[in-house]
């Protein structure tokens, strides 16, 4: 029996407004990405805490996107800002534990940019197989 | 008159108080005046147990306050949560005087109604270790010490039968003794955060041993000593040009050693060995939670999202608990060493703590419980 | 207790029980995605009451299925997985609501665009991800609460900021629904930017002799109150209640008691080389009326020109000049707000773009019309500003401030036609004169603009494809512009004796204060932004809140008419049915858990949280739900309505499974 190749596993938050609506629009325009990814919606970006990236690689993810809209556009205003804020704190504490960077991803993509999401994904989920899994992922999770 | 900025120097007017103190036994004589004008309804001082052994107690009576010790470096004990919800005066070391503001910006402490009479601090040492050193470096009987001092890179043991044995710190720090880990590379000495900043660095000449530096930093100081003056507990005169420079030199030398021990002891660790590291580190946390009822600058109740998001059960591979006191702590730890003190498996918290806290409050150009109106880096609202 | 009252009782009760609909949604999912594979797999999740695939689930049938199996198998939470939630949501929940569901206790996987129409050929691989999804919204739906929203009464009149023809339009519909409207003008007259225009295209119409008509119009209606020379300062509250604050600058006279009549303005002894109205071009004294047609027709003193020689104030036969005038304020309350605050025309002198600013015939369109202008300042005569001259040879550069990397990459939509414009009523007015257009593309998209475009390439302008790289003067004063012809190859030197840039539009800077105090979004190229491009073109994010006209971008006159009246129709909605619903998805406070350290309050961008008696107090009608300000919360005691951290994290646990799938 031939083993299957091992896929990464990544965890991307979007917000409504524009990063989810830039997924929608990688599928609407049908640009194929690797199955890597498992997209979890929140209003904006600036919901994200730091506290679901950390829950999100201890439970095993190989890498985590925090992603929302341009700077300047946020349908709250500055949400996005903060989210930046707290995103520099986290990519500071995750580099001095030891993870390597390119398993933490900060990237705004509007709605209208879908095959910029598609090509995010495929290119996060090339360099993350070369990585291999991440180190704090939990025994017998694949 | 007193003003925002004056350097003095000055003492108790009541002997007994001058020569108990640790060098003048103006701190106390101003505690007791603030608390007998009724500047404040408390004052929090250490209560005396013996040379290596203070507890902090909150007190509204005038000969407590008297009678309490002077500065003794075998207590590292974080004095800021002793002033939340109360109207206090107290007297802190620089990392005291940080906790009491990084409180006062989380809503805590009321600043207007706290007096804070700040302590030079060169570093503090764990009882029990000093009294093993005591043993077995000094060979002297803890029980026969009857006073402590720091002085020229010394520590000097003083005994009942008059005689004294002083051994240099960095030799007793080599052996594994001396201060804790955190003071060795703090390199906040003079506590400019506070409402004065009280010591004996810059006191020379006749009143070498008997009157205290004393800097006034900002209108509370101003007022806790106008009112000390008032209410003829102590005597200030201007410092001389001279002992403000042997101050400002005496720090310069202490805060270089800050800068290169913590190279010593917040020791590189090669990128691919760290995720070990911090593995190895916190893998014998029994979850007592100690560390976080502790910190002085943590604000949070019983449930915050450190204990609410973290459980047993999940069987991850690292904390949830630890990594998110880390990242909330990143711009707002002191490095006061309360964490490290307390922890039942000697996991050294604070220099973990200080690994993520340190490059982050650099980088952004901020130090913790300088300025109540800083707001803390991870709550700003946009990238600066 | 009402049916849903009950229900919702009972969901925060019982264990939850899901019903699972997965739509194959034709082809579409059902192509790539085994769904019968994914609905056997969510069967055996705890909670899960039922998982059924249907064909389409948000048809007829699939919506009755779902309710029919709410109420037989007594389900409190449905789960949908099929395409984003952007497009059928609503649709769902109103179904479940129907079922007497909250519905907020209704929960949408995206399996679609999410999933089988970016892995079409990896069909085990959609398939395995699809049944993740699920399983994730599974586990979110067993955690959902039911919400409620708000109903906030609403105040009955409206405000309409800047009263260009989009405003003017705005207010004209809105006040003939019968509600009153509170028209704000920064200028002394209505009519803003189209009453300068000398005529508009397709149809060549003397652009304030259909303009003023309407402007009259405004001025007459019974429900308008025209606030002429006023700004706004502050606004505060939320939809259905708004309470602006707007200050009246002075004019230094009574607007009640002057008539207009001009006699001030003839003995005024001090006349300045600038007008507004003129774009710059001719003389006015320091005492008058913007323009003949101006509503309201009324005089006002530049102070800083005056020297208060009093012969005005003789002259007025009404008594109406008060040189001690002050600047006064009114609050208002209304219920809903347009902003319809205009455009600026783009300045080429800063980098003194094809010479403007450096070479006197250098000239802007803005500039064009006023000199075409019958009732400009030459009357008018189309002359060149060197010599007063009629100018033998004009040329007009397309895409001036307008796409283009180095000012504004954005199309201003208008100047093509603006330019074919002005070149045949040069070739009407004065048929001997060569007229060309340098320009990059032609875009003429509308009703009777490409018939028009024809109608310009037939009477002998010369169209040239390239803009001038180099512009030059002659000693005479001509200009000499250096231009590429890519549609011939050729290179040329074209010796003008004038040139008009065609300007594109920016945002005004004083709008940029009425954005921030709204709090509208800035998009991308400096005008405001609306909530949804394609489907809510005059909405704001915020509710009660419409934008239209050029400050929602670039546009001409109709276009412009058009979103007057979609703002109008769009803001009467509220003011129609008296209330509005405020969002249900808000932040909540736990008020044991929270110690009152106050680190959130300055993350809300809508003002909703404040420290009051030693709690935290929310008002749910300014929360948006976004949700930022939890994340700084360090006790976790704030938490955000349908996003709470127990929801997002159980998402993130079946994001993994140990074992089989």
């Amino acid at each position: 029996m031939v083993e299957k190749e091992w896929e990464p596993k990544i965890v991307a938050f979007c917000c409504n407004w524009c990063s989810y609506g830039g997924a929608d629009t990688a599928g609407m325009g049908r640009f194929q990405q690797p199955a890597s990814t498992r997209v979890i919606r929140v209003m904006c970006s600036g919901r994200i805490d730091p506290l679901h990236v950390f829950n999100a690689f201890l439970e095993g993810a190989d890498a985590v996107l925090v992603t929302g809209c341009h700077i300047g556009d946020c349908h709250y205003v500055n949400g996005n800002e903060k989210t930046e804020v707290r995103y520099k704190f986290l990519e500071d504490m995750l580099q001095q534990l030891g993870l390597e960077p390119e398993r933490l991803h900060l990237n705004w993509i509007s709605a209208s940019e879908g095959e910029r999401f598609a090509h995010f994904i495929r290119d996060v989920t090339a360099k993350v197989k070369e990585l291999g899994p991440s180190p704090l992922k939990p025994a017998g999770v694949s | 008159m007193v003003a925002v900025g004056d350097m003095l120097v000055g003492y108790a007017t009541d002997g007994g108080v001058r020569k108990r103190g640790a060098s003048g036994g103006l701190v106390t004589a101003v505690l007791a005046a603030a608390l007998e004008k009724g500047l404040v309804e408390n004052v929090v001082v250490m209560k005396h147990i013996n040379e290596f052994e203070a507890v902090p107690i909150i007190t509204d009576d005038v000969e407590v306050v008297l009678a309490s010790t002077g500065s003794l470096h075998s207590v590292p004990v974080n004095l800021a949560k002793y002033a939340v919800g109360r109207k206090v005066a107290m007297p802190a070391k620089p990392c005291d005087a940080q906790a009491v503001i990084e409180q006062a910006k989380r809503g805590m402490i009321d600043l207007d109604n706290t007096y804070v009479v700040g302590l030079n601090c060169g570093g503090s040492m764990h009882p029990v270790t000093t009294k093993k050193m005591l043993v077995e470096m000094y060979d002297i009987d803890p029980e026969d010490v009857i006073g402590e001092e720091i002085e020229k890179g010394k520590l000097i043991f003083k005994t009942k039968d008059g005689n004294e044995k002083g051994i240099a710190i960095d030799e007793l720090e080599e052996a594994g003794f001396g201060r804790r880990d955190s003071c060795r590379y703090c390199t906040i000495k003079i506590p400019v955060n506070a409402d004065l900043a009280c010591g004996n660095w810059g006191v020379i000449g006749d009143l070498a041993g008997s009157a205290t530096f004393c800097q006034v930093m900002n209108d509370k100081g101003v007022r806790l000593l106008e009112n000390a003056i008032e209410a003829g507990r102590i005597e200030v005169q201007p410092a001389s040009e001279k002992a403000i420079a042997i101050r400002e030199k005496v720090n310069t030398a202490m805060v270089n050693l800050g800068n290169t021990l913590e190279g010593k002891i917040l020791t590189e660790i090669p990128d691919e060995a760290r995720i070990q590291y911090y593995l190895d580190q916190m893998a014998n946390c029994i979850d007592c939670g100690a560390c976080k009822e502790v910190c002085p600058v943590c604000a949070c109740g019983e449930d915050s999202k450190c204990t609410m998001f973290h459980s047993l059960v999940d069987d991850y591979s690292m904390s949830m608990y630890h990594l998110v006191r880390l990242l909330h702590l990143s711009d707002s730890c002191i490095a006061c060493g309360q964490c490290s003190d307390v922890c039942p498996s000697d996991i050294p918290i604070t220099i973990l703590q200080s690994r993520f806290a340190i490059p982050a409050q650099r980088k952004r150009e901020y130090t913790p419980g300088m300025n109540v109106d800083e707001t803390p880096p991870f709550f700003e609202v946009i990238l600066k | 207790m009402t049916e849903q009252e009950t229900n919702t009782e009972n969901t925060q009760k019982e264990e939850p029980r899901i019903g699972v609909f997965i739509c194959e949604c034709g082809v579409n999912i059902a192509g790539a995605v085994d769904c019968n594979a994914v609905a056997d797999y969510i069967g055996t999740l705890p909670n899960v009451t039922t998982a059924v695939v249907n064909k389409y689930t948000c048809s007829d049938a699939g919506q009755e299925e779902i309710k029919h199996a709410i109420k037989d198998l007594n389900l409190n939470r449905v789960l949908v997985a099929s395409c984003t939630p952007k497009t059928h949501e609503p649709i769902f929940r109103a179904c479940v609501e129907e079922a007497g569901l909250n519905q907020y206790l209704f929960e949408f996987v995206n399996i679609r665009e999410h999933c089988s129409w970016i892995h079409m050929w990896e069909k085990e691989d959609a398939t395995h991800k699809a049944k993740e999804l699920v399983r994730m919204g599974v586990a979110r739906a067993a955690l959902l609460e039911p919400l409620q929203s708000n109903e906030v009464p609403v105040t009955n009149k409206a405000l309409v900021i800047g009263a260009g023809v989009t405003g003017m339009q705005a207010a004209l519909d809105i006040g003939d629904m019968g509600f009153q409207v509170y028209l704000v003008e920064q200028g002394p007259s209505i009519g803003g930017k189209m009453a300068q225009l000398d005529k508009t295209f397709p149809t060549n119409d003397c652009s304030i002799c259909i303009l003023g008509p309407k402007m009259v119009e405004v001025a007459r209606n019974k429900n308008i109150e025209i606030m002429s020379y006023s700004e706004v300062t502050e606004v505060d509250g939320y939809v259905g209640n708004f309470k602006v604050k707007v200050k009246h600058k002075p004019r230094y006279l009574n607007i009640e008691d002057c008539s207009g009549c001009g006699l001030c303005t003839e003995k005024c002894p001090i006349e300045v080389p600038y007008t507004e109205f003129n774009e710059g071009i001719g003389t006015r004294k320091a005492i008058y009326v913007p323009f003949p047609q101006a509503v309201p027709l009324r005089a006002l003193v530049d102070k800083s020109v005056c020297i208060d020689c009093g012969a005005c104030i003789k002259a007025c036969e009404r008594g109406a000049i008060d040189m001690e005038q002050q600047e006064t304020f009114s609050e208002l309350d209304v219920g809903v707000i347009v902003v319809a605050a205009g455009y600026d025309v783009y300045n080429p002198e800063p980098k003194h773009e094809y010479g403007f600013g450096l070479y006197d015939n250098v000239i802007t369109t803005m500039e064009f019309e006023r000199l075409i202008n019958a009732s400009g300042p030459t009357m008018g005569k189309v002359v060149r500003p060197s010599d007063v001259q009629p100018p033998k040879r004009i040329g007009f550069v397309q895409c001036v401030g307008s796409r283009d990397k180095n000012s504004n990459i954005y199309c201003s939509s208008f100047c093509c036609m603006a330019s074919l414009k002005n070149a045949q009523l040069i070739k009407e007015k004065y048929p001997d004169t060569e007229v060309y257009i340098m320009y990059m593309d032609m875009r003429t998209p509308f009703r009777m603009y490409e018939e028009f475009y024809n109608r310009a390439r037939d009477s002998g302008i010369k169209f040239i494809r390239g803009k001038p790289a180099e512009v030059t003067e002659t000693q005479d004063k001509n200009i000499i512009a250096r231009v590429e012809d890519t549609l011939t190859g050729e290179i040329v030197n074209l010796e003008l004796d004038m040139m008009v840039l065609s300007v594109g539009a920016v945002a005004p800077e004083s709008t940029e204060t009425v954005r921030q105090i709204l709090k509208v979004s800035k998009a991308a190229d400096g005008f405001m932004m609306e909530a949804h491009p394609k489907l809510k073109p005059v909405d704001t994010t915020l509710d009660g809140i419409f934008i239209g006209g050029m400050t929602q971008g670039p546009k001409d006159i109709p276009y412009s008419i058009s979103q007057g009246s979609a703002c109008a129709a769009r803001a009467t909605r509220f003011l129609a049915q008296g209330k509005a619903m405020t969002e249900g998805i808000t932040a909540v406070v736990d008020d044991d858990i929270c110690v009152t350290c106050g680190v959130c309050v300055p993350m809300c961008p809508f003002q909703a949280l404040s420290m009051e008696d030693e709690k935290l107090k929310i008002i749910s009608a300014l929360c948006k739900g976004c949700g930022t300000c939890m994340a700084a919360c360090p006790t976790g005691a704030l938490q955000q309505s349908h996003f709470k951290n127990e929801q997002l994290l159980a998402q993130v646990k079946n994001v993994f499974a140990y074992g089989e799938v």
